[in-house]
Protein backbone atom coordinates (compact mmCIF):
# COMPACT_ATOMS: atom_id res chain seq x y z
CA UNK A 1 0.00 0.00 0.00
CA UNK A 2 2.62 2.56 0.83
CA UNK A 3 4.14 2.20 -2.67
CA UNK A 4 0.63 3.27 -3.91
CA UNK A 5 0.51 6.42 -1.50
CA UNK A 6 4.23 7.48 -2.23
CA UNK A 7 3.64 6.78 -6.28
CA UNK A 8 3.79 10.53 -8.17
CA UNK A 9 0.63 12.70 -7.72
CA UNK A 10 -1.35 12.78 -10.62
CA UNK A 11 -1.89 16.53 -9.90
CA UNK A 12 0.67 17.94 -7.53
CA UNK A 13 -1.92 21.18 -7.46
CA UNK A 14 -4.82 18.80 -6.09
CA UNK A 15 -2.86 17.19 -3.99
CA UNK A 16 -1.47 20.97 -2.95
CA UNK A 17 -5.26 21.61 -1.72
CA UNK A 18 -5.61 18.50 0.09
CA UNK A 19 -2.70 18.72 2.22
CA UNK A 20 -4.34 22.14 3.03
CA UNK A 21 -7.58 21.24 4.02
CA UNK A 22 -5.66 18.24 6.00
CA UNK A 23 -3.56 20.23 7.97
CA UNK A 24 -6.63 22.68 9.09
CA UNK A 25 -8.76 19.31 9.71
CA UNK A 26 -6.44 17.06 11.52
CA UNK A 27 -3.39 19.86 12.91
CA UNK A 28 -5.59 23.05 13.11
CA UNK A 29 -8.65 21.76 14.78
CA UNK A 30 -6.21 19.53 17.24
CA UNK A 31 -4.52 22.44 18.85
CA UNK A 32 -7.65 22.92 21.24
CA UNK A 33 -7.64 19.24 22.97
CA UNK A 34 -3.79 19.27 23.09
CA UNK A 35 -3.42 22.90 24.76
CA UNK A 36 -6.55 21.48 27.43
CA UNK A 37 -4.26 18.07 27.95
CA UNK A 38 -1.20 20.00 28.07
CA UNK A 39 -2.83 22.86 30.12
CA UNK A 40 -3.45 20.08 33.18
CA UNK A 41 -0.46 17.68 32.37
CA UNK A 42 2.22 20.32 32.95
CA UNK A 43 -0.20 21.75 36.30
CA UNK A 44 -0.27 18.08 37.53
CA UNK A 45 3.59 17.53 36.57
CA UNK A 46 4.86 20.54 38.44
CA UNK A 47 2.63 18.76 41.76
CA UNK A 48 3.87 15.81 41.80
CA UNK A 49 7.55 16.82 41.31
CA UNK A 50 6.89 19.08 44.36
CA UNK A 51 5.75 16.75 46.65
CA UNK A 52 7.86 14.38 45.84
CA UNK A 53 10.39 16.59 46.30
CA UNK A 54 9.75 17.98 49.85
CA UNK A 55 13.20 17.67 51.04
CA UNK A 56 15.31 21.35 52.55
CA UNK A 57 18.38 19.87 50.39
CA UNK A 58 16.29 20.05 47.33
CA UNK A 59 16.42 23.51 45.40
CA UNK A 60 12.73 24.40 44.25
CA UNK A 61 13.70 25.89 41.55
CA UNK A 62 14.29 21.75 40.66
CA UNK A 63 10.97 21.20 40.10
CA UNK A 64 10.74 23.81 37.24
CA UNK A 65 13.61 21.56 35.79
CA UNK A 66 11.66 18.21 36.02
CA UNK A 67 8.56 19.50 34.43
CA UNK A 68 10.53 20.83 31.97
CA UNK A 69 12.41 17.82 31.25
CA UNK A 70 8.98 15.39 31.61
CA UNK A 71 7.31 17.79 29.20
CA UNK A 72 9.81 18.27 26.71
CA UNK A 73 11.05 14.60 26.91
CA UNK A 74 8.96 12.42 27.14
CA UNK A 75 4.95 13.99 27.98
CA UNK A 76 4.68 16.36 25.28
CA UNK A 77 5.47 13.94 22.28
CA UNK A 78 4.35 10.94 23.53
CA UNK A 79 1.11 11.93 25.53
CA UNK A 80 0.16 14.06 22.53
CA UNK A 81 0.25 11.03 20.33
CA UNK A 82 -1.38 8.81 22.12
CA UNK A 83 -4.25 11.78 22.42
CA UNK A 84 -3.46 12.41 18.53
CA UNK A 85 -3.63 8.37 17.82
CA UNK A 86 -7.81 8.35 19.60
CA UNK A 87 -8.55 11.67 17.94
CA UNK A 88 -7.01 11.71 14.37
CA UNK A 89 -6.57 8.02 13.58
CA UNK A 90 -9.78 6.87 14.50
CA UNK A 91 -11.10 10.24 12.45
CA UNK A 92 -9.18 8.79 9.66
CA UNK A 93 -9.73 5.12 9.56
CA UNK A 94 -13.60 6.01 9.98
CA UNK A 95 -13.43 8.57 6.97
CA UNK A 96 -11.52 6.31 4.57
CA UNK A 97 -13.46 3.45 5.96
CA UNK A 98 -17.13 4.86 5.29
CA UNK A 99 -15.48 5.91 1.76
CA UNK A 100 -14.68 2.34 1.03
CA UNK A 101 -17.96 0.63 2.23
CA UNK A 102 -19.94 3.16 0.18
CA UNK A 103 -18.09 2.42 -2.61
CA UNK A 104 -16.35 6.04 -2.61
CA UNK A 105 -12.90 4.48 -3.00
CA UNK A 106 -14.22 2.16 -6.02
CA UNK A 107 -15.87 5.51 -7.72
CA UNK A 108 -11.78 7.23 -7.39
CA UNK A 109 -10.03 4.08 -8.98
CA UNK A 110 -12.92 3.96 -11.53
CA UNK A 111 -11.69 7.56 -12.69
CA UNK A 112 -8.46 6.02 -12.67
CA UNK A 113 -7.32 7.56 -9.88
CA UNK A 114 -4.47 6.63 -7.48
CA UNK A 115 -7.18 6.45 -4.59
CA UNK A 116 -4.24 5.09 -1.72
CA UNK A 117 -2.08 8.06 -2.84
CA UNK A 118 -5.08 10.49 -3.35
CA UNK A 119 -6.47 9.48 0.33
CA UNK A 120 -3.63 9.14 2.17
CA UNK A 121 -0.43 10.78 0.97
CA UNK A 122 -1.77 14.73 1.63
CA UNK A 123 -2.86 13.23 5.29
CA UNK A 124 0.62 12.06 5.59
CA UNK A 125 2.27 15.03 4.95
CA UNK A 126 -0.27 17.50 6.76
CA UNK A 127 0.32 15.13 10.15
CA UNK A 128 4.36 15.56 9.28
CA UNK A 129 4.36 19.00 8.94
CA UNK A 130 1.46 20.15 11.73
CA UNK A 131 2.05 17.49 14.25
CA UNK A 132 5.82 19.11 15.41
CA UNK A 133 3.75 22.29 15.32
CA UNK A 134 1.69 20.74 18.20
CA UNK A 135 3.87 19.76 20.49
CA UNK A 136 5.60 22.56 20.23
CA UNK A 137 2.43 24.06 21.58
CA UNK A 138 1.92 21.48 24.23
CA UNK A 139 5.52 22.13 25.67
CA UNK A 140 5.09 25.71 26.19
CA UNK A 141 1.04 25.15 27.09
CA UNK A 142 2.37 22.12 29.85
CA UNK A 143 5.01 24.93 31.04
CA UNK A 144 2.55 27.59 31.65
CA UNK A 145 0.31 25.17 33.02
CA UNK A 146 2.96 24.37 35.74
CA UNK A 147 3.89 27.35 36.33
CA UNK A 148 0.24 28.43 36.98
CA UNK A 149 -0.73 25.53 39.16
CA UNK A 150 3.56 26.10 40.85
CA UNK A 151 2.73 29.59 41.74
CA UNK A 152 -0.67 29.09 42.76
CA UNK A 153 -0.78 26.43 44.92
CA UNK A 154 1.99 27.72 46.87
CA UNK A 155 4.98 24.78 45.96
CA UNK A 156 7.13 27.21 44.45
CA UNK A 157 7.61 30.94 43.61
CA UNK A 158 7.70 31.86 40.35
CA UNK A 159 10.69 33.04 40.09
CA UNK A 160 12.50 29.51 41.01
CA UNK A 161 10.18 28.19 38.33
CA UNK A 162 11.46 30.42 35.81
CA UNK A 163 15.35 30.12 36.71
CA UNK A 164 14.36 26.44 36.91
CA UNK A 165 12.77 26.07 33.71
CA UNK A 166 16.22 27.90 32.21
CA UNK A 167 18.18 25.84 34.27
CA UNK A 168 21.04 23.07 32.38
CA UNK A 169 18.38 23.59 29.49
CA UNK A 170 19.55 21.32 26.74
CA UNK A 171 18.39 22.27 23.17
CA UNK A 172 18.50 18.48 21.81
CA UNK A 173 15.92 17.87 24.09
CA UNK A 174 13.60 19.51 22.07
CA UNK A 175 15.12 17.68 18.78
CA UNK A 176 14.75 14.79 20.37
CA UNK A 177 11.06 15.43 21.20
CA UNK A 178 10.52 16.48 17.40
CA UNK A 179 11.85 13.45 16.28
CA UNK A 180 9.57 11.33 17.71
CA UNK A 181 6.52 13.57 17.17
CA UNK A 182 8.03 12.76 13.39
CA UNK A 183 7.89 9.19 13.94
CA UNK A 184 4.55 9.02 15.73
CA UNK A 185 2.71 10.90 13.56
CA UNK A 186 3.84 8.34 10.46
CA UNK A 187 2.50 5.89 12.85
CA UNK A 188 -0.91 7.16 13.37
CA UNK A 189 -1.62 8.03 9.64
CA UNK A 190 -0.23 5.45 8.15
CA UNK A 191 -1.55 2.51 10.61
CA UNK A 192 -5.01 4.40 10.66
CA UNK A 193 -5.42 5.20 6.79
CA UNK A 194 -4.43 0.97 6.53
CA UNK A 195 -6.84 0.19 8.37
CA UNK A 196 -9.78 1.96 7.03
CA UNK A 197 -8.42 1.45 3.22
CA UNK A 198 -8.72 -2.10 3.66
CA UNK A 199 -11.84 -2.66 5.43
CA UNK A 200 -14.42 -4.51 4.35
CA UNK A 201 -18.47 -4.94 5.59
CA UNK A 202 -20.66 -2.03 6.69
CA UNK A 203 -20.76 0.37 8.98
CA UNK A 204 -20.11 -2.21 12.02
CA UNK A 205 -16.46 -2.87 10.54
CA UNK A 206 -15.87 0.65 9.94
CA UNK A 207 -16.38 1.64 13.85
CA UNK A 208 -13.80 -1.93 14.52
CA UNK A 209 -11.38 -0.74 11.68
CA UNK A 210 -11.53 2.45 13.77
CA UNK A 211 -10.85 0.83 17.31
CA UNK A 212 -8.38 -0.99 15.54
CA UNK A 213 -6.46 1.89 13.95
CA UNK A 214 -6.33 3.68 17.67
CA UNK A 215 -5.06 0.42 19.60
CA UNK A 216 -2.43 -0.63 17.13
CA UNK A 217 -1.44 2.94 16.34
CA UNK A 218 -1.13 3.43 20.60
CA UNK A 219 0.71 0.08 20.69
CA UNK A 220 3.38 1.33 17.76
CA UNK A 221 3.82 4.35 20.00
CA UNK A 222 4.80 3.04 22.96
CA UNK A 223 6.95 0.65 21.32
CA UNK A 224 8.84 3.41 19.10
CA UNK A 225 8.91 5.40 22.22
CA UNK A 226 10.97 3.09 23.70
CA UNK A 227 13.28 2.18 20.19
CA UNK A 228 13.83 5.98 19.37
CA UNK A 229 14.58 6.78 23.15
CA UNK A 230 17.53 4.41 23.25
CA UNK A 231 18.85 5.35 19.59
CA UNK A 232 18.58 8.76 19.89
CA UNK A 233 19.48 9.35 24.09
CA UNK A 234 22.18 6.78 24.90
CA UNK B 1 -18.08 -1.63 -27.95
CA UNK B 2 -17.44 -4.12 -25.20
CA UNK B 3 -16.68 -7.76 -25.68
CA UNK B 4 -16.33 -9.96 -22.51
CA UNK B 5 -14.86 -13.30 -23.32
CA UNK B 6 -15.07 -16.60 -21.25
CA UNK B 7 -14.68 -14.51 -18.07
CA UNK B 8 -14.42 -16.41 -14.85
CA UNK B 9 -14.53 -14.93 -11.29
CA UNK B 10 -13.97 -16.55 -7.84
CA UNK B 11 -14.20 -15.71 -4.56
CA UNK B 12 -12.52 -17.74 -1.46
CA UNK B 13 -12.81 -20.44 -3.59
CA UNK B 14 -16.98 -19.34 -4.57
CA UNK B 15 -17.24 -19.37 -8.59
CA UNK B 16 -19.44 -16.27 -9.01
CA UNK B 17 -18.67 -16.18 -12.56
CA UNK B 18 -18.76 -18.77 -14.63
CA UNK B 19 -17.65 -18.63 -18.30
CA UNK B 20 -19.55 -15.34 -18.99
CA UNK B 21 -19.24 -14.09 -22.67
CA UNK B 22 -20.88 -11.26 -24.08
CA UNK B 23 -21.14 -8.05 -26.00
CA UNK B 24 -22.59 -5.09 -25.18
CA UNK B 25 -23.23 -2.86 -28.18
CA UNK B 26 -22.57 0.80 -28.60
CA UNK B 27 -25.35 3.28 -28.42
CA UNK B 28 -27.34 1.20 -26.42
CA UNK B 29 -28.45 0.34 -23.29
CA UNK B 30 -27.32 -3.13 -22.36
CA UNK B 31 -28.91 -4.37 -19.30
CA UNK B 32 -27.57 -7.05 -17.07
CA UNK B 33 -30.47 -8.77 -14.86
CA UNK B 34 -30.65 -11.64 -12.21
CA UNK B 35 -31.79 -12.20 -8.53
CA UNK B 36 -29.35 -10.31 -5.99
CA UNK B 37 -26.26 -12.11 -5.53
CA UNK B 38 -26.55 -13.70 -9.14
CA UNK B 39 -23.03 -11.94 -9.68
CA UNK B 40 -23.96 -8.96 -11.96
CA UNK B 41 -21.97 -6.28 -9.67
CA UNK B 42 -19.29 -8.51 -9.58
CA UNK B 43 -19.80 -8.84 -13.84
CA UNK B 44 -19.59 -5.11 -14.24
CA UNK B 45 -16.64 -4.78 -11.45
CA UNK B 46 -15.04 -7.05 -13.47
CA UNK B 47 -15.47 -5.25 -16.97
CA UNK B 48 -14.29 -1.61 -15.38
CA UNK B 49 -11.49 -2.91 -13.53
CA UNK B 50 -12.61 -3.01 -10.20
CA UNK B 51 -11.90 -6.97 -9.63
CA UNK B 52 -9.69 -8.74 -11.10
CA UNK B 53 -10.95 -11.83 -13.61
CA UNK B 54 -9.54 -15.07 -12.58
CA UNK B 55 -9.88 -15.33 -16.56
CA UNK B 56 -11.28 -14.42 -19.72
CA UNK B 57 -11.08 -11.30 -21.77
CA UNK B 58 -12.81 -8.18 -21.86
CA UNK B 59 -11.79 -5.59 -25.04
CA UNK B 60 -13.07 -2.09 -25.35
CA UNK B 61 -13.05 -2.17 -29.06
CA UNK B 62 -9.66 -3.53 -29.70
CA UNK B 63 -7.97 -2.92 -26.60
CA UNK B 64 -7.58 -5.91 -24.40
CA UNK B 65 -8.41 -3.64 -21.03
CA UNK B 66 -7.54 -6.29 -18.37
CA UNK B 67 -4.15 -7.25 -20.05
CA UNK B 68 -3.12 -3.04 -19.44
CA UNK B 69 -1.07 -1.93 -16.25
CA UNK B 70 -2.67 1.27 -13.75
CA UNK B 71 -1.45 3.54 -16.27
CA UNK B 72 -2.58 2.41 -19.47
CA UNK B 73 -5.95 1.57 -17.99
CA UNK B 74 -6.11 5.31 -16.63
CA UNK B 75 -6.52 6.23 -20.73
CA UNK B 76 -9.04 4.00 -20.89
CA UNK B 77 -11.21 4.93 -17.51
CA UNK B 78 -10.66 8.69 -18.62
CA UNK B 79 -13.16 7.59 -20.92
CA UNK B 80 -15.68 5.58 -18.69
CA UNK B 81 -18.46 6.88 -16.67
CA UNK B 82 -20.13 5.07 -13.39
CA UNK B 83 -23.30 4.97 -11.66
CA UNK B 84 -22.90 3.36 -8.21
CA UNK B 85 -25.88 1.73 -6.32
CA UNK B 86 -25.35 4.35 -3.05
CA UNK B 87 -24.33 6.75 -5.55
CA UNK B 88 -20.55 7.11 -3.98
CA UNK B 89 -20.64 11.06 -3.82
CA UNK B 90 -17.83 12.48 -2.36
CA UNK B 91 -18.98 13.27 1.14
CA UNK B 92 -16.68 16.15 1.99
CA UNK B 93 -17.54 17.89 -1.71
CA UNK B 94 -20.21 20.25 -2.55
CA UNK B 95 -22.64 19.04 -5.70
CA UNK B 96 -20.60 21.51 -7.98
CA UNK B 97 -17.28 20.14 -6.43
CA UNK B 98 -18.27 16.28 -6.94
CA UNK B 99 -19.23 17.11 -10.62
CA UNK B 100 -16.15 19.19 -11.38
CA UNK B 101 -13.73 16.59 -9.20
CA UNK B 102 -13.18 14.10 -13.03
CA UNK B 103 -12.47 17.45 -14.57
CA UNK B 104 -9.85 18.54 -11.95
CA UNK B 105 -7.98 15.59 -12.25
CA UNK B 106 -8.01 15.13 -15.70
CA UNK B 107 -8.40 17.94 -18.29
CA UNK B 108 -6.34 21.24 -18.52
CA UNK B 109 -9.41 23.26 -18.75
CA UNK B 110 -9.50 27.05 -17.01
CA UNK B 111 -11.59 27.04 -13.41
CA UNK B 112 -14.27 29.20 -15.61
CA UNK B 113 -14.51 26.33 -18.45
CA UNK B 114 -14.75 23.90 -15.62
CA UNK B 115 -17.80 25.86 -13.98
CA UNK B 116 -19.42 26.27 -17.32
CA UNK B 117 -19.20 22.21 -18.06
CA UNK B 118 -20.51 21.80 -14.72
CA UNK B 119 -23.61 23.83 -15.03
CA UNK B 120 -24.25 21.89 -18.12
CA UNK B 121 -24.00 18.82 -16.97
CA UNK B 122 -25.99 19.25 -13.58
CA UNK B 123 -28.84 21.17 -15.77
CA UNK B 124 -28.55 18.21 -18.23
CA UNK B 125 -29.93 15.95 -15.54
CA UNK B 126 -32.29 18.17 -13.71
CA UNK B 127 -30.24 19.57 -10.75
CA UNK B 128 -30.76 23.60 -10.55
CA UNK B 129 -29.47 25.81 -8.11
CA UNK B 130 -28.04 22.83 -5.84
CA UNK B 131 -24.32 23.34 -6.77
CA UNK B 132 -23.73 24.43 -3.31
CA UNK B 133 -25.17 21.71 -1.08
CA UNK B 134 -23.46 18.35 0.29
CA UNK B 135 -24.25 14.81 -0.67
CA UNK B 136 -26.43 14.05 2.90
CA UNK B 137 -28.60 17.51 2.16
CA UNK B 138 -29.90 15.81 -1.03
CA UNK B 139 -32.94 13.12 -1.87
CA UNK B 140 -32.13 9.79 -3.43
CA UNK B 141 -33.01 10.69 -6.63
CA UNK B 142 -30.82 14.24 -6.46
CA UNK B 143 -27.84 11.93 -5.28
CA UNK B 144 -28.31 9.35 -8.60
CA UNK B 145 -29.11 12.62 -10.81
CA UNK B 146 -25.72 14.58 -9.45
CA UNK B 147 -23.50 10.73 -9.73
CA UNK B 148 -24.80 10.82 -13.26
CA UNK B 149 -23.81 14.32 -14.08
CA UNK B 150 -20.48 13.47 -12.82
CA UNK B 151 -20.26 10.54 -14.48
CA UNK B 152 -20.76 12.21 -17.98
CA UNK B 153 -18.70 15.29 -16.86
CA UNK B 154 -15.60 13.96 -18.84
CA UNK B 155 -17.99 13.21 -22.11
CA UNK B 156 -17.92 9.78 -22.06
CA UNK B 157 -17.92 6.38 -24.42
CA UNK B 158 -18.81 3.89 -21.57
CA UNK B 159 -21.37 4.46 -19.32
CA UNK B 160 -21.75 2.15 -16.37
CA UNK B 161 -24.91 1.75 -13.64
CA UNK B 162 -25.23 0.11 -10.83
CA UNK B 163 -28.69 -0.88 -9.75
CA UNK B 164 -29.64 3.05 -10.83
CA UNK B 165 -33.31 2.32 -9.10
CA UNK B 166 -32.20 0.75 -6.15
CA UNK B 167 -34.00 2.58 -2.98
CA UNK B 168 -35.95 5.38 -5.74
CA UNK B 169 -39.79 5.46 -5.58
CA UNK B 170 -41.36 4.01 -8.86
CA UNK B 171 -41.65 7.51 -10.56
CA UNK B 172 -38.29 8.41 -9.90
CA UNK B 173 -36.60 5.49 -11.46
CA UNK B 174 -38.37 5.93 -14.34
CA UNK B 175 -36.98 9.48 -15.00
CA UNK B 176 -33.66 7.89 -14.26
CA UNK B 177 -34.17 5.12 -16.81
CA UNK B 178 -35.35 7.76 -19.21
CA UNK B 179 -32.28 10.00 -18.41
CA UNK B 180 -30.10 7.44 -18.77
CA UNK B 181 -31.15 5.83 -22.43
CA UNK B 182 -31.41 9.48 -23.33
CA UNK B 183 -28.13 10.13 -22.74
CA UNK B 184 -26.94 7.03 -24.13
CA UNK B 185 -28.47 8.17 -27.30
CA UNK B 186 -27.68 11.91 -27.23
CA UNK B 187 -23.61 10.53 -26.83
CA UNK B 188 -23.71 7.16 -28.33
CA UNK B 189 -22.14 5.55 -25.46
CA UNK B 190 -21.95 2.07 -24.79
CA UNK B 191 -24.21 1.64 -21.79
CA UNK B 192 -24.03 -1.34 -19.13
CA UNK B 193 -26.75 -1.14 -16.64
CA UNK B 194 -27.40 -3.62 -13.46
CA UNK B 195 -30.49 -3.68 -12.17
CA UNK B 196 -33.57 -6.09 -11.19
CA UNK B 197 -36.05 -3.74 -11.93
CA UNK B 198 -38.45 -5.33 -14.55
CA UNK B 199 -39.57 -1.91 -15.04
CA UNK B 200 -36.29 -0.98 -16.14
CA UNK B 201 -36.18 -4.23 -18.53
CA UNK B 202 -39.01 -3.36 -20.35
CA UNK B 203 -38.48 0.85 -20.55
CA UNK B 204 -35.14 1.10 -21.91
CA UNK B 205 -33.60 -2.71 -22.58
CA UNK B 206 -32.23 -2.67 -25.64
CA UNK B 207 -30.24 -5.27 -25.11
CA UNK B 208 -30.45 -7.71 -21.91
CA UNK B 209 -28.42 -10.31 -20.35
CA UNK B 210 -29.93 -12.33 -17.32
CA UNK B 211 -27.43 -14.07 -15.31
CA UNK B 212 -28.63 -16.73 -12.59
CA UNK B 213 -25.74 -18.19 -10.66
CA UNK B 214 -22.92 -16.63 -12.21
CA UNK B 215 -23.81 -17.83 -15.40
CA UNK B 216 -25.60 -16.50 -18.74
CA UNK B 217 -29.21 -18.14 -19.20
CA UNK B 218 -29.90 -15.66 -21.31
CA UNK B 219 -29.49 -13.28 -24.00
CA UNK B 220 -32.17 -11.07 -26.25
CA UNK B 221 -34.62 -7.90 -26.19
CA UNK B 222 -37.09 -6.27 -24.09
CA UNK B 223 -39.27 -7.52 -26.77
CA UNK B 224 -37.95 -10.92 -26.44
CA UNK B 225 -37.78 -11.45 -22.63
CA UNK B 226 -41.82 -11.42 -22.34
CA UNK B 227 -42.37 -14.58 -24.60
CA UNK B 228 -39.28 -16.51 -23.75
CA UNK B 229 -39.85 -20.12 -23.23
CA UNK B 230 -36.58 -20.19 -20.81
CA UNK B 231 -38.25 -21.55 -17.26
CA UNK B 232 -35.67 -19.85 -14.76
CA UNK B 233 -35.56 -16.57 -16.69
CA UNK B 234 -39.13 -16.55 -16.32
CA UNK B 235 -39.22 -16.95 -12.65
CA UNK B 236 -37.46 -14.41 -12.05
CA UNK B 237 -39.32 -11.79 -14.74
CA UNK B 238 -42.79 -13.18 -13.53
CA UNK B 239 -42.32 -12.87 -9.84
CA UNK B 240 -44.86 -10.67 -8.67
CA UNK B 241 -48.56 -11.50 -8.85
CA UNK B 242 -49.53 -8.54 -11.07
CA UNK B 243 -46.59 -9.89 -13.46
CA UNK B 244 -47.86 -13.46 -13.25
CA UNK B 245 -51.80 -12.60 -13.82
CA UNK B 246 -50.52 -10.56 -17.38
CA UNK B 247 -48.75 -13.48 -18.62
CA UNK B 248 -51.37 -15.52 -17.87
CA UNK B 249 -54.07 -13.24 -19.22
CA UNK B 250 -51.83 -12.86 -22.53
CA UNK B 251 -51.60 -16.78 -22.89
CA UNK B 252 -55.32 -17.18 -22.68
CA UNK B 253 -55.90 -14.57 -25.28
CA UNK B 254 -53.41 -16.08 -27.67
CA UNK B 255 -55.25 -19.59 -26.83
Amino acid sequence: MLKKVFSKPEKPLIYYQQTMHEMVYLGVNSVGIISIISFFMGAVITLQTAYNTENPIYPTYLIGLGCRDSIILEFSSTISALILAGKVGSNIASEIGTMRVTEQIDALEMMGVNSASYLILPKIIATLLFNPLLTLISIIVAILGGWLAGTTAGVITSEDFIYGIQYAFIPYYITYSIIKTLFFAFIITSVSAFHGYFVEGGSLEVGRASTKAVVYSSVLILLFNVILTQLLLS
Amino acid sequence: MIRVENLNKTFDGRLVLDNISVTFETGKTNLIIGRSGSGKTVLLKSIVGLHEPDNGEIWFEDILFNNLDFEERKKIREQMGMLFQGSALFDFFTVEQNVRFPLDMFTGKTLEEKTERVNFCLKRVDIINSNKLYPSELSGGMKKRVAIARAIALNPKYLFCDEPNSGLDPLTAILIDELIKELTEEYSMTTIVNTHDMNSVVEIGEKVIFIHEGIKCWEGTNKEILHSDNQILNDFVFANSLAKQLKSTENNNSV
